[in-house]
């Protein structure tokens, strides 16, 4: 019985859901490092603005925005200048949509390398949220400048206590697109007509979140509906507290956690059970 | 150390691919069960890939694996590398694993050959650590140094191999699993490939696990030799001994078939084929066949011939990968109906190591095809070397033994 133990690892024909190996990450943390550093090297060597495109990407979004929904639709910004508010609004959907669709390819995008060797798979959606954060900090840069600009011409209040929320709003946010991309992963790679569908659910999705209108004006009778997306919360949470507007529903934000945290178990087991059966398919 | 017990592995056909979601919803709307795909039917609608595989490899032991094409050996690597699931059995074992399924993966084609060199090798495995401190001497093994800051995509296919493996050469695992990358890069670089193998198995006393088709080098490199066939382990032992049995096996080799009655035997109204033989003249006492050895090939068919039309009878012999080697031909003849004969000499010294296929084609008119006879005997010739320290696969389909004279003329030129 003593020898029985003497195996470092094991393989057997099972399918676990919760046999998650997580704690074989940290021994793969070059490898997490080198992953990240390739999605940015490789994304941005091969585009003509190069890095920048990081930055244009949300500064042209916004002023279509201002012009399309400021200008011509005229929807109500909540009181806030135009510019922040879309800005904020696209900010925070595309953190969440990169992180979504930069997952939900895992199997089909990484065939060859899962078919010719074995590290942790999660590593490579994880690799792939990373990247994205970082993203996410330059434009949040970008943010902070335009804040400072309203700011000093009075027409924003000042940063608060409340922004020490700030992260773990956009963590929240980008867990969750971390959560709906594992479980869309598994999905693609078994199904390949589900392509088509999933790019216009995900634009749907955009419009049924509040990215360029405030939650404010949803008519009385959508309130629930539009608040059970976790994102309304998200979204509008990150705003309230940039804009001083005031507590948001405490209970929908943490339903919005909730929910976040239920998808990210079943996207993570999910993952984990077909990760090597999908190798077989794929 | 690693402790194979039982392993299976079940693949169902055609059902595997992905498959379309519109189907399965309607199956499972409607209640009914899905049809397996791509018209099979659902008893042969799967192999057994492997069946009840139990070995033991002892730490520092080097473990070849032979077997036909669909043995089992990729997938019995596969599964002890984690890429895919058995589905019967366990696999334990003591170690870090690091497999080579394949040079070059997870290589980026837009990186430079020093960030593939940190990428390949993470994913191999290696910590940051080992690669810096073994980062010189992958770069020497390569020879790519002075395009180490050059994106992959600029380097030749040679290049990119040699860095390729540099990178796998260097991996430090307790467990290496190796498949067939001996098959790359030119003959300089094989051997390169091979002694340092050699050296990974022998002064470091790593474990190995090695699938080729490389019968001499696996001769040399393993401790032991496992055969496999149709997924099962059919033997196991010292490496001469295991190649030796392995040839034998009429598994591989199919050097003869012979119909004694017309209305089975292959064929149609105008040609039935009787006896297509394959007869080695061994060189030695071994029957085995080697570059050394010569063929004849035998043909007897039934002839009956429409009209007056001529009959040609042409050979064409196969690499097992596709490639023809050579496509020969009868003479045009008029023989009457009956039993006709055919014969053809391979000689020794022609063929190099190898599998190879042989099909028979009967054109009447130059141009209408009466029969192909398609890959009706199949062989492999093993290799024979006297007097070389150089065991890599020796390049090209043919060996001919054609004489190479070397001579000086002048004693006073300089370099």
């Amino acid at each position: 019985m003593q020898r029985e133990k003497e195996w470092d690892w094991e393989i057997d024909p099972k399918y676990h859901w919760f046999k998650w190996e997580l704690g074989a990450i940290p021994r793969y943390k070059d490898l997490l490092y080198r992953l990240v550093r390739r999605d940015l090297l490789a994304n941005y060597q091969q585009s003509v603005l190069g890095p920048l495109w990081i930055l244009v990407q949300p500064v042209l979004t916004t002023l279509l925005y201002w012009i399309i929904f400021g200008r011509i639709v005229k929807v109500s910004t909540n009181g806030v200048p135009p510019l922040p508010f879309y800005l904020s609004g696209i900010i925070c959907w595309n953190f969440f949509a990169d992180c979504l669709s930069g997952t939900m390819y895992t199997f089909i995008t990484n065939s060859a390398i899962f078919s010719k060797v074995w590290f942790p798979r999660l590593l490579v959606p994880l690799s792939g949220i990373l990247a994205h954060s970082l993203r996410l900090a330059i434009q949040l840069g970008l943010f902070i400048l335009l804040y400072g600009y309203y700011y000093l011409h009075n027409r924003l209040p000042g940063p608060g206590i409340g922004w020490l929320m700030l992260p773990i709003v956009l963590l929240l946010t980008g867990l969750f697109g971390l959560g709906v991309g594992l479980i869309l992963s598994v999905a693609t790679a078994k199904y390949r007509d589900l392509d088509y569908s999933l790019q216009f659910i995900l634009r749907l999705w955009m419009f049924a979140s509040p990215v360029f209108y405030p939650a404010a004006i949803i008519p009385a009778g959508f309130v629930l509906w539009f608040w059970l997306n976790p994102l309304t919360p998200l979204i509008e949470a990150f705003r309230a507290l940039c804009f001083g507007w005031g507590a948001i529903p405490a209970g929908y934000l943490w339903m919005a956690a909730g929910t976040v945290l239920a998808v990210l178990i079943v996207g993570v087991a999910l993952f984990k059970r077909h990760e090597t059966s999908l190798t077989d398919i794929v | 150390m690693i402790k194979v017990e039982g392993i299976s592995k079940y693949y169902r056909l055609g059902t595997q691919g992905a498959g379309r979601f519109r189907e399965d919803f309607g199956h499972w709307w409607r209640g009914t069960p899905g049809p397996s795909r791509d018209g099979v039917s659902g008893k042969e609608a799967h192999i057994w890939a492997l069946r009840d595989v139990s070995f033991t490899i002892g730490e520092g032991e080097v473990a070849g694996f032979i077997g036909k094409n669909g043995a089992g050996k990729s997938t019995l690597l596969k599964i002890i590398s984690r890429i895919t699931r058995p589905t019967e059995g366990r696999i334990r074992g003591r170690g870090r694993i690091a497999s080579l399924l394949e040079v070059g993966t997870g290589f980026h084609s837009e990186l430079t050959g020093r960030e593939n060199i940190f990428l390949n090798g993470h994913i191999l495995g290696m910590t940051r650590r080992e690669i810096q401190s073994q980062f010189d001497e992958i770069v020497d093994f390569s020879g790519v140094g002075a395009f180490l800051d050059t994106p992959v995509k600029r380097y030749s296919s040679g290049m990119y191999v040699r860095l390729a493996f540099a990178v796998a050469a260097h991996l430090m695992p307790e467990i290496l699993i190796v498949d067939e990358v001996l098959a790359v890069g030119d003959a300089e670089f094989q051997q390169k490939c091979l002694r340092k193998m050699k050296e990974i198995s022998g002064k470091k006393g790593r474990t190995v696990l090695f699938v080729s088709h490389n019968l001499q080098a696996l001769g040399n490199l393993c401790q032991r030799v496992f055969i496999l066939e149709k997924g099962r382990l059919a033997d196991s032992g010292p490496p001469t001994a295991m190649i030796a049995r392995y040839l034998r096996e009429d598994c591989i080799q199919c050097l003869r078939q012979a119909y004694d009655d017309p209305v089975v035997a292959p064929g149609n109204a105008h040609i039935r084929i009787k006896r297509v033989e394959l007869i080695p003249s061994y060189p030695g006492e071994e029957e085995l066949i080697d570059v050394r050895t010569a063929l004849r090939l035998e043909l007897e068919f039934w002839y009956e011939p429409t009209g007056s039309e001529d009959i040609i009878v042409g050979i064409h012999l196969f690499t097992l990968g596709g490639d023809c080697i050579f496509d020969v031909a009868s003479p045009r003849s008029y023989p009457g109906k009956g039993l006709i004969r055919a014969s053809c000499e391979i000689p020794a010294h022609f063929l190099n190591d190898g599998s190879y296929y042989i099909s028979i084609v009967f054109v009447s008119n130059t141009t209408k095809r009466l029969f192909y006879f398609e890959s009706c005997l199949s062989f492999e010739v093993a290799d024979h070397r006297e007097n070389t320290a150089w065991y890599g696969k020796w390049m090209g389909h043919v060996r001919p033994d054609f004489k190479v004279q070397l001579e000086t003329y002048n004693p006073f030129a300089h370099v």
